[in-house]
């Protein structure tokens, strides 16, 4: 079995859309800024401990950028954003995390996939790709698929069009 | 600083796998939209709600692990 997904190096990462907090625990020295600041978004007692949907994302970032250690790191989503970082910014991954940003240059020989959500509709997925459900693996080459996200379809884990007849709104 | 990096979607196509009674988690190169919250962003990873019960939508907030038995 392999662990979950949002796992990376160690550590975690969250996402509101935005911004993307990384959690390195190895790394954290229980200053406890984060929590005394903002138990919204970092509580140790919950699981999991960082909820993104707790405060704007200009206050995140003043809270991570509490952090005396790279234990908290922040990056814009928008790769353009992340190249003009002011020195204020003092956990930004650039001065954290600067490998992070280094991985993700490496990336540049594969094609992207496109994955879009459709108001209260399915995740539509298109691209090259491999595809595991079930215990099933599949490589698929300019695939399009349709995740249902309502979970009334008779043809799960894809979309057959009911979630417009039950009314499905997803929030 | 090197040895911690990941190799995950260095060179091979992203991969997409959907956790029974979780998410499904994207992995590579992503151009991620969101048509009704109007997000528009490039990302490395995601994980996104199936279960329903996200405080986070449309992202996976590990919601699904409150309850044991798995979604039919």
């Amino acid at each position: 079995m392999e662990g979950k997904n949002d796992n990376f190096s160690g550590g975690r990462k969250y996402t509101n859309g935005e911004i993307t907090v990384f959690w390195k625990p190895g790394a954290c020295v229980h200053a406890s800024y984060c929590y005394r600041e903002l138990i919204e978004v970092f509580d140790p007692g919950r699981r999991p401990w960082v909820d993104m949907s707790g405060s704007t994302t200009e206050r995140i970032i003043e809270v991570v950028n509490m952090c005396p250690t790279e234990a908290l790191s922040w990056k814009w989503n928008d790769e353009e954003k992340n190249k003009n970082i002011s020195f204020d910014q003092t956990n930004h991954i650039v001065f954290r995390r600067p490998e992070l940003l280094e991985s993700k240059e490496t990336d540049e020989g594969v094609k992207p996939i496109s994955v879009k959500v459709m108001p209260d509709g399915p995740i539509v997925i298109k691209g090259d790709f491999t595809f595991s459900f079930d215990g099933t693996t599949k490589n698929v080459k300019e695939g399009i698929l349709s995740i249902c996200r309502c979970r009334a379809s008779d043809h799960m884990p894809f979309c057959d069009g009911v979630h417009r007849k039950i009314g499905y709104e997803d929030k | 600083m090197k040895g911690m990096e990941t190799d995950n979607g260095k060179d091979k196509n992203p991969v997409i796998e959907i956790v029974e009674g979780g998410p499904i988690n994207i992995k590579g190169r992503i151009v991620f939209k969101d048509l009704k919250r109007d997000i528009t962003t490039d990302l490395d990873e995601v994980s996104l709600c199936l279960c329903g019960r996200s405080k986070n939508m449309p992202f996976c907030d590990d919601s699904h692990l409150s309850h044991f038995e798995s979604i039919e």
